[in-house]
Protein backbone atom coordinates (compact mmCIF):
# COMPACT_ATOMS: atom_id res chain seq x y z
CA UNK A 1 0.00 0.00 0.00
CA UNK A 2 2.65 2.43 1.13
CA UNK A 3 4.93 1.32 -1.96
CA UNK A 4 2.18 2.51 -4.07
CA UNK A 5 1.37 5.35 -2.63
CA UNK A 6 5.00 6.66 -3.23
CA UNK A 7 4.82 5.50 -6.46
CA UNK A 8 1.41 6.81 -7.62
CA UNK A 9 2.88 10.59 -5.79
CA UNK A 10 5.95 10.23 -8.11
CA UNK A 11 3.66 10.30 -11.53
CA UNK A 12 1.33 12.87 -9.93
CA UNK A 13 4.38 14.82 -9.67
CA UNK A 14 5.66 13.78 -13.10
CA UNK A 15 2.30 14.56 -14.55
CA UNK A 16 2.45 18.53 -12.77
CA UNK A 17 5.97 18.44 -14.15
CA UNK A 18 5.36 17.69 -18.03
CA UNK A 19 2.27 18.68 -18.40
CA UNK A 20 2.30 19.90 -21.90
CA UNK A 21 4.87 16.84 -22.72
CA UNK A 22 2.07 15.11 -24.18
CA UNK A 23 -1.25 17.41 -25.61
CA UNK A 24 -2.82 14.60 -26.70
CA UNK A 25 -3.37 13.40 -22.70
CA UNK A 26 -4.79 14.84 -19.76
CA UNK A 27 -4.12 13.05 -16.58
CA UNK A 28 -5.71 14.24 -13.50
CA UNK A 29 -5.97 12.66 -9.81
CA UNK A 30 -8.93 12.68 -7.84
CA UNK A 31 -8.55 15.29 -5.06
CA UNK A 32 -9.37 12.88 -2.42
CA UNK A 33 -7.95 9.36 -3.04
CA UNK A 34 -4.95 9.00 -5.01
CA UNK A 35 -6.33 5.35 -6.27
CA UNK A 36 -8.47 7.13 -8.86
CA UNK A 37 -7.48 8.88 -11.76
CA UNK A 38 -9.06 10.25 -14.70
CA UNK A 39 -7.54 10.82 -17.96
CA UNK A 40 -8.95 12.73 -21.18
CA UNK A 41 -7.15 11.77 -24.60
CA UNK A 42 -7.67 13.17 -27.56
CA UNK A 43 -8.72 10.45 -30.72
CA UNK A 44 -6.15 10.27 -32.94
CA UNK A 45 -6.14 11.81 -36.39
CA UNK A 46 -7.14 9.98 -39.92
CA UNK A 47 -9.30 7.45 -37.64
CA UNK A 48 -12.73 8.29 -37.34
CA UNK A 49 -11.66 9.28 -33.21
CA UNK A 50 -10.00 12.31 -34.83
CA UNK A 51 -11.57 15.13 -33.10
CA UNK A 52 -13.41 13.16 -30.44
CA UNK A 53 -12.23 13.78 -26.63
CA UNK A 54 -12.46 10.33 -24.59
CA UNK A 55 -12.66 9.91 -20.70
CA UNK A 56 -10.65 6.97 -19.29
CA UNK A 57 -11.35 6.13 -15.44
CA UNK A 58 -8.53 4.83 -13.93
CA UNK A 59 -8.45 2.76 -10.63
CA UNK A 60 -5.45 1.81 -9.26
CA UNK A 61 -5.09 -1.29 -7.19
CA UNK A 62 -3.19 -1.25 -3.57
CA UNK A 63 -0.40 -3.43 -5.29
CA UNK A 64 0.15 -1.22 -8.16
CA UNK A 65 2.57 -1.07 -9.91
CA UNK A 66 2.78 -5.02 -9.41
CA UNK A 67 -0.80 -5.26 -10.87
CA UNK A 68 -2.01 -3.62 -13.71
CA UNK A 69 -4.82 -0.38 -13.26
CA UNK A 70 -8.17 -1.39 -14.13
CA UNK A 71 -9.04 1.16 -16.88
CA UNK A 72 -12.06 1.94 -18.75
CA UNK A 73 -13.46 4.51 -21.53
CA UNK A 74 -16.58 6.40 -19.61
CA UNK A 75 -17.17 7.94 -23.04
CA UNK A 76 -18.83 5.91 -25.43
CA UNK A 77 -17.14 4.66 -28.48
CA UNK A 78 -17.91 2.38 -30.89
CA UNK A 79 -14.06 0.08 -31.06
CA UNK A 80 -13.52 -3.80 -31.31
CA UNK A 81 -11.93 -3.84 -28.44
CA UNK A 82 -13.40 -1.57 -25.85
CA UNK A 83 -16.83 -2.94 -24.68
CA UNK A 84 -19.68 -0.89 -26.13
CA UNK A 85 -21.63 -1.10 -22.67
CA UNK A 86 -18.87 -0.86 -20.00
CA UNK A 87 -16.19 0.42 -21.44
CA UNK A 88 -14.42 -2.34 -20.70
CA UNK A 89 -10.84 -2.55 -22.51
CA UNK A 90 -9.42 -5.44 -23.98
CA UNK A 91 -5.47 -4.80 -24.19
CA UNK A 92 -2.88 -7.16 -23.43
CA UNK A 93 -0.82 -4.89 -21.23
CA UNK A 94 -3.60 -4.10 -18.77
CA UNK A 95 -3.50 -8.28 -18.39
CA UNK A 96 -1.27 -10.33 -18.91
CA UNK A 97 1.51 -8.33 -20.23
CA UNK A 98 1.16 -5.90 -17.87
CA UNK A 99 4.97 -4.84 -16.46
CA UNK A 100 5.66 -2.45 -13.84
CA UNK A 101 7.71 -0.39 -15.96
CA UNK A 102 4.44 0.50 -17.28
CA UNK A 103 3.18 3.99 -15.68
CA UNK A 104 -0.60 5.53 -16.29
CA UNK A 105 0.70 7.95 -18.77
CA UNK A 106 2.21 5.24 -20.93
CA UNK A 107 -0.86 3.54 -20.45
CA UNK A 108 -2.65 6.06 -21.80
CA UNK A 109 -0.57 6.56 -24.81
CA UNK A 110 -0.79 2.35 -25.42
CA UNK A 111 -5.00 3.19 -25.24
CA UNK A 112 -4.37 5.88 -28.08
CA UNK A 113 -2.10 3.42 -30.09
CA UNK A 114 -4.83 1.09 -29.27
CA UNK A 115 -7.57 3.27 -30.98
CA UNK A 116 -5.49 3.63 -34.26
CA UNK A 117 -4.96 -0.16 -34.73
CA UNK A 118 -7.98 -2.09 -33.70
CA UNK A 119 -7.66 -5.93 -33.03
CA UNK A 120 -10.72 -7.07 -34.63
CA UNK A 121 -9.45 -10.74 -33.59
CA UNK A 122 -10.21 -10.85 -30.02
CA UNK A 123 -13.34 -8.31 -29.85
CA UNK A 124 -15.20 -7.05 -26.85
CA UNK A 125 -17.57 -5.07 -29.25
CA UNK A 126 -18.70 -7.93 -31.98
CA UNK A 127 -20.89 -5.66 -34.30
CA UNK A 128 -17.55 -3.42 -34.60
CA UNK A 129 -14.96 -5.94 -34.80
CA UNK A 130 -17.54 -8.41 -37.58
CA UNK A 131 -17.98 -5.20 -39.66
CA UNK A 132 -13.53 -5.09 -39.73
CA UNK A 133 -13.30 -8.57 -40.04
CA UNK A 134 -16.25 -9.30 -43.02
CA UNK A 135 -13.42 -5.91 -44.80
CA UNK A 136 -16.45 -3.52 -43.98
CA UNK A 137 -13.94 -0.55 -43.39
CA UNK A 138 -16.20 1.56 -44.32
CA UNK A 139 -18.94 1.03 -42.65
CA UNK A 140 -16.67 0.59 -39.66
CA UNK A 141 -15.28 3.77 -39.97
CA UNK A 142 -19.11 5.76 -40.31
CA UNK A 143 -20.17 3.97 -37.29
CA UNK A 144 -17.16 5.01 -35.32
CA UNK A 145 -17.15 8.29 -36.38
CA UNK A 146 -21.23 8.36 -35.79
CA UNK A 147 -20.20 7.82 -32.05
CA UNK A 148 -17.21 10.24 -31.76
CA UNK A 149 -19.89 12.83 -32.95
CA UNK A 150 -22.09 11.92 -30.62
CA UNK A 151 -20.79 11.07 -27.35
CA UNK A 152 -16.52 12.34 -27.97
CA UNK A 153 -17.62 15.74 -29.23
CA UNK A 154 -19.09 19.12 -27.93
CA UNK A 155 -22.67 19.47 -28.77
CA UNK A 156 -22.99 22.05 -31.15
CA UNK A 157 -25.51 25.01 -30.85
CA UNK B 1 -3.24 -6.73 -28.92
CA UNK B 2 -1.15 -3.35 -29.27
CA UNK B 3 2.23 -2.66 -27.62
CA UNK B 4 4.00 -0.33 -29.55
CA UNK B 5 5.10 1.83 -27.89
CA UNK B 6 8.30 -0.07 -25.11
CA UNK B 7 7.19 0.28 -21.29
CA UNK B 8 8.84 3.93 -21.36
CA UNK B 9 11.06 5.44 -18.51
CA UNK B 10 13.48 7.69 -20.22
CA UNK B 11 15.40 8.37 -16.78
CA UNK B 12 18.81 6.64 -15.91
CA UNK B 13 18.84 7.67 -12.57
CA UNK B 14 15.49 6.26 -11.30
CA UNK B 15 14.25 2.59 -10.67
CA UNK B 16 11.47 2.13 -13.39
CA UNK B 17 9.63 0.19 -10.59
CA UNK B 18 9.14 2.66 -7.59
CA UNK B 19 10.03 5.45 -9.88
CA UNK B 20 12.29 6.91 -6.96
CA UNK B 21 16.49 6.61 -6.57
CA UNK B 22 17.60 3.17 -6.67
CA UNK B 23 17.69 1.27 -3.28
CA UNK B 24 20.89 -1.23 -3.30
CA UNK B 25 20.86 -1.00 -6.86
CA UNK B 26 20.66 -4.26 -9.31
CA UNK B 27 20.69 -5.21 -12.43
CA UNK B 28 19.50 -8.54 -14.69
CA UNK B 29 22.20 -10.73 -15.90
CA UNK B 30 21.47 -10.75 -19.00
CA UNK B 31 19.54 -7.31 -20.67
CA UNK B 32 21.61 -5.02 -17.22
CA UNK B 33 18.54 -3.33 -17.12
CA UNK B 34 19.09 -1.58 -13.27
CA UNK B 35 16.22 -1.92 -10.48
CA UNK B 36 16.24 -1.73 -6.98
CA UNK B 37 16.98 -4.90 -5.47
CA UNK B 38 13.84 -5.20 -3.66
CA UNK B 39 11.39 -4.08 -6.63
CA UNK B 40 13.04 -6.60 -8.72
CA UNK B 41 12.59 -8.86 -6.49
CA UNK B 42 8.49 -8.37 -5.48
CA UNK B 43 8.03 -8.24 -9.29
CA UNK B 44 9.77 -11.61 -9.75
CA UNK B 45 7.82 -13.17 -6.47
CA UNK B 46 4.32 -11.55 -8.68
CA UNK B 47 4.68 -13.25 -12.22
CA UNK B 48 6.33 -16.71 -10.29
CA UNK B 49 3.32 -16.90 -8.48
CA UNK B 50 1.04 -16.72 -11.80
CA UNK B 51 1.78 -20.42 -13.05
CA UNK B 52 0.73 -18.88 -15.94
CA UNK B 53 2.49 -21.13 -18.01
CA UNK B 54 3.88 -24.34 -16.20
CA UNK B 55 3.34 -24.70 -12.55
CA UNK B 56 6.77 -25.12 -11.37
CA UNK B 57 7.92 -21.42 -10.59
CA UNK B 58 10.17 -20.54 -13.97
CA UNK B 59 13.96 -20.06 -13.52
CA UNK B 60 13.84 -17.02 -15.24
CA UNK B 61 11.59 -13.41 -15.69
CA UNK B 62 10.79 -11.31 -18.58
CA UNK B 63 12.67 -7.98 -17.92
CA UNK B 64 10.06 -5.55 -17.10
CA UNK B 65 11.87 -2.78 -19.45
CA UNK B 66 12.71 -4.97 -22.60
CA UNK B 67 11.14 -8.47 -21.64
CA UNK B 68 14.49 -9.47 -22.28
CA UNK B 69 14.59 -13.39 -20.27
CA UNK B 70 16.90 -13.39 -17.34
CA UNK B 71 18.12 -16.25 -14.90
CA UNK B 72 19.53 -13.79 -12.03
CA UNK B 73 19.79 -10.73 -10.40
CA UNK B 74 23.11 -8.92 -10.17
CA UNK B 75 23.60 -6.70 -6.65
CA UNK B 76 25.57 -5.64 -4.36
CA UNK B 77 28.23 -4.20 -6.48
CA UNK B 78 30.95 -3.05 -5.45
CA UNK B 79 33.63 -2.23 -7.46
CA UNK B 80 35.11 -5.56 -7.36
CA UNK B 81 32.45 -7.97 -6.31
CA UNK B 82 29.02 -8.62 -6.75
CA UNK B 83 26.00 -11.19 -5.61
CA UNK B 84 23.85 -13.13 -7.43
CA UNK B 85 20.02 -13.82 -6.72
CA UNK B 86 19.10 -16.82 -8.78
CA UNK B 87 15.47 -16.81 -9.91
CA UNK B 88 13.42 -19.15 -8.25
CA UNK B 89 16.19 -21.68 -7.24
CA UNK B 90 15.29 -21.30 -3.31
CA UNK B 91 12.07 -22.89 -4.63
CA UNK B 92 13.31 -26.29 -6.37
CA UNK B 93 15.32 -29.39 -5.17
CA UNK B 94 17.84 -29.54 -6.86
CA UNK B 95 19.10 -26.11 -5.78
CA UNK B 96 22.54 -25.45 -3.71
CA UNK B 97 22.05 -24.08 -0.58
CA UNK B 98 25.24 -22.38 1.24
CA UNK B 99 25.70 -24.14 4.67
CA UNK B 100 26.56 -22.26 7.39
CA UNK B 101 30.13 -22.95 6.91
CA UNK B 102 29.76 -21.94 2.78
CA UNK B 103 28.37 -18.79 4.46
CA UNK B 104 31.27 -18.22 7.38
CA UNK B 105 33.62 -18.75 4.42
CA UNK B 106 32.33 -15.95 2.22
CA UNK B 107 32.00 -13.57 5.09
CA UNK B 108 35.40 -13.83 5.40
CA UNK B 109 36.01 -12.33 2.09
CA UNK B 110 34.26 -9.04 3.21
CA UNK B 111 36.66 -8.60 6.13
CA UNK B 112 39.93 -7.34 6.21
CA UNK B 113 42.41 -9.38 5.12
CA UNK B 114 45.53 -10.27 7.87
CA UNK B 115 43.34 -11.18 11.09
CA UNK B 116 44.84 -14.81 11.75
CA UNK B 117 48.53 -13.89 10.09
CA UNK B 118 50.71 -13.48 13.32
CA UNK B 119 49.02 -17.37 14.04
CA UNK B 120 49.69 -18.84 10.55
CA UNK B 121 52.93 -18.05 9.35
CA UNK B 122 53.07 -18.22 5.44
CA UNK B 123 56.59 -16.96 5.01
CA UNK B 124 57.54 -19.58 7.27
CA UNK B 125 55.49 -21.84 5.01
CA UNK B 126 57.81 -21.50 2.29
CA UNK B 127 61.15 -20.85 4.13
CA UNK B 128 60.73 -24.14 5.73
CA UNK B 129 58.92 -25.66 2.43
CA UNK B 130 56.25 -26.86 4.39
CA UNK B 131 54.88 -27.95 0.86
CA UNK B 132 56.78 -30.73 0.72
CA UNK B 133 54.19 -32.61 3.64
CA UNK B 134 51.27 -33.60 1.68
CA UNK B 135 47.65 -31.55 2.84
CA UNK B 136 45.05 -34.03 3.18
CA UNK B 137 42.27 -32.19 3.77
CA UNK B 138 43.27 -29.49 0.87
CA UNK B 139 41.18 -30.39 -2.11
CA UNK B 140 38.18 -30.81 0.38
CA UNK B 141 38.93 -26.79 1.22
CA UNK B 142 39.53 -25.78 -2.05
CA UNK B 143 35.70 -27.75 -3.06
CA UNK B 144 34.12 -25.72 -0.33
CA UNK B 145 36.10 -22.72 -0.79
CA UNK B 146 35.04 -22.15 -4.37
CA UNK B 147 31.56 -23.42 -3.76
CA UNK B 148 31.43 -20.51 -1.42
CA UNK B 149 32.68 -18.12 -3.75
CA UNK B 150 30.94 -19.23 -6.90
CA UNK B 151 27.62 -20.10 -4.97
CA UNK B 152 27.64 -23.25 -7.53
CA UNK B 153 27.29 -26.91 -6.36
CA UNK B 154 29.40 -28.68 -9.16
CA UNK B 155 32.60 -27.13 -9.26
CA UNK B 156 34.56 -30.03 -9.23
CA UNK B 157 36.39 -28.85 -12.80
CA UNK B 158 37.57 -26.02 -11.30
CA UNK B 159 38.74 -27.72 -8.15
CA UNK B 160 40.27 -30.66 -10.07
CA UNK B 161 41.85 -27.89 -12.41
CA UNK B 162 43.26 -25.66 -9.61
CA UNK B 163 44.25 -28.34 -7.24
CA UNK B 164 46.25 -29.95 -10.13
CA UNK B 165 48.22 -25.88 -10.60
CA UNK B 166 48.79 -26.35 -7.24
CA UNK B 167 50.60 -29.70 -7.25
CA UNK B 168 52.40 -28.92 -10.25
CA UNK B 169 53.61 -25.86 -8.11
CA UNK B 170 55.07 -28.03 -5.83
CA UNK B 171 56.18 -30.61 -7.36
CA UNK B 172 58.72 -28.47 -9.23
CA UNK B 173 60.48 -27.68 -6.46
CA UNK B 174 62.53 -30.99 -6.59
CA UNK B 175 64.32 -30.22 -9.49
CA UNK B 176 65.52 -26.76 -8.57
CA UNK B 177 66.08 -26.43 -4.66
CA UNK B 178 68.03 -22.95 -4.79
CA UNK B 179 65.26 -20.93 -5.49
CA UNK B 180 64.70 -18.47 -2.57
CA UNK B 181 61.04 -18.98 -0.44
CA UNK B 182 60.02 -15.80 -1.72
CA UNK B 183 60.58 -16.59 -5.19
CA UNK B 184 58.81 -19.68 -4.92
CA UNK B 185 55.87 -18.01 -2.98
CA UNK B 186 55.55 -15.59 -5.87
CA UNK B 187 55.66 -18.31 -8.63
CA UNK B 188 52.74 -20.09 -6.44
CA UNK B 189 50.85 -16.93 -5.98
CA UNK B 190 51.42 -16.25 -9.86
CA UNK B 191 50.56 -19.83 -11.25
CA UNK B 192 47.36 -20.06 -8.90
CA UNK B 193 45.96 -16.81 -9.55
CA UNK B 194 46.37 -17.06 -13.23
CA UNK B 195 44.44 -20.76 -12.87
CA UNK B 196 41.63 -19.22 -10.27
CA UNK B 197 40.91 -16.04 -12.09
CA UNK B 198 38.82 -16.80 -14.54
CA UNK B 199 36.28 -18.09 -12.37
CA UNK B 200 36.86 -16.16 -9.09
CA UNK B 201 37.27 -12.69 -10.50
CA UNK B 202 37.92 -9.84 -8.54
CA UNK B 203 38.44 -12.22 -5.77
CA UNK B 204 41.37 -14.14 -7.11
CA UNK B 205 43.46 -12.11 -5.15
CA UNK B 206 42.10 -12.97 -1.71
CA UNK B 207 41.47 -16.43 -2.46
CA UNK B 208 45.29 -17.19 -3.49
CA UNK B 209 46.07 -15.62 0.14
CA UNK B 210 43.65 -17.77 1.71
CA UNK B 211 44.90 -21.13 0.46
CA UNK B 212 48.10 -19.80 1.56
CA UNK B 213 46.69 -19.30 5.01
CA UNK B 214 45.10 -22.77 5.18
CA UNK B 215 48.21 -24.70 3.72
CA UNK B 216 50.41 -22.49 6.74
CA UNK B 217 48.35 -23.52 9.16
CA UNK B 218 48.75 -27.25 8.78
CA UNK B 219 45.33 -28.12 10.60
CA UNK B 220 42.66 -29.55 9.02
CA UNK B 221 39.58 -28.15 8.26
CA UNK B 222 37.41 -28.04 11.36
CA UNK B 223 40.36 -26.83 13.97
CA UNK B 224 41.40 -24.54 10.97
CA UNK B 225 37.99 -22.91 11.05
CA UNK B 226 37.19 -22.57 14.52
CA UNK B 227 40.88 -20.44 15.02
CA UNK B 228 39.66 -18.68 12.23
CA UNK B 229 36.08 -17.91 13.46
CA UNK B 230 37.66 -16.99 17.26
CA UNK B 231 40.23 -14.77 15.80
CA UNK B 232 37.12 -12.64 14.02
CA UNK B 233 35.05 -12.71 16.94
CA UNK B 234 32.11 -14.13 14.72
CA UNK B 235 29.90 -16.75 16.34
CA UNK B 236 30.84 -20.55 14.96
CA UNK B 237 29.53 -21.84 11.94
CA UNK B 238 29.79 -25.68 12.73
CA UNK B 239 28.36 -27.64 15.56
CA UNK B 240 31.96 -28.44 17.42
CA UNK B 241 33.44 -25.21 17.45
CA UNK B 242 31.55 -23.33 20.34
CA UNK B 243 32.91 -20.35 21.37
CA UNK B 244 31.80 -19.13 24.62
CA UNK B 245 30.30 -15.61 23.75
CA UNK B 246 31.81 -14.12 26.72
CA UNK B 247 35.11 -14.50 25.57
CA UNK B 248 34.11 -11.87 23.00
CA UNK B 249 32.42 -9.20 24.38
CA UNK B 250 35.52 -6.72 24.21
CA UNK B 251 36.10 -7.74 20.70
CA UNK B 252 34.60 -5.21 17.96
CA UNK B 253 32.90 -7.69 15.34
CA UNK B 254 31.84 -7.16 12.54
CA UNK B 255 30.18 -9.43 10.77
CA UNK B 256 29.71 -8.44 6.95
CA UNK B 257 25.74 -8.83 6.15
CA UNK B 258 25.46 -10.22 2.81
CA UNK B 259 21.98 -9.97 0.73
CA UNK B 260 21.88 -13.46 -0.21
CA UNK B 261 21.17 -14.69 2.96
CA UNK B 262 17.86 -13.22 2.70
CA UNK B 263 16.83 -16.19 0.64
CA UNK B 264 16.30 -18.07 3.64
CA UNK B 265 14.01 -15.76 5.42
CA UNK B 266 11.34 -15.54 2.45
CA UNK B 267 11.56 -18.69 1.57
CA UNK B 268 7.68 -19.38 2.66
CA UNK B 269 4.92 -17.59 1.25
Amino acid sequence: MQASRARLFKEYKEVQREKTADPDIQLVCDDSNIFKWTALIKGPSETPFDGGVFQLAFSVPEHYPLQPPQVRFLTKIFHPNVHFKTGEICLDILKTAWSPAWTLQSVCRAIIALMAHPEPDSPLNCDSGNLLRSGDVRGYQSMARMYTRLAAMPKKG
Amino acid sequence: MENESSAPNSHDSICPICLGPFIQPSYLDHCLHQFCFNCILRWIKVVSGKHYHTPPPSSSVKCPLCKTDNFSIIHGVDGTCFQRHYINTNLQDDCFVLSRAHRYRLQCYYTQQGCVEDIFNVLQYWKSRKYNQQNNWLQTWLRREIQALTQEEDVDIIVHHIFGVVKTSWTGEQKSHIKEPEKKQEEFMMSVSEAARPFLGARTDRFVYEIQLFLASGLNIEAYDAVYIQRLGWSSPGENTEVSQNELVDRTTVIPYLYIFDDDSDGTE
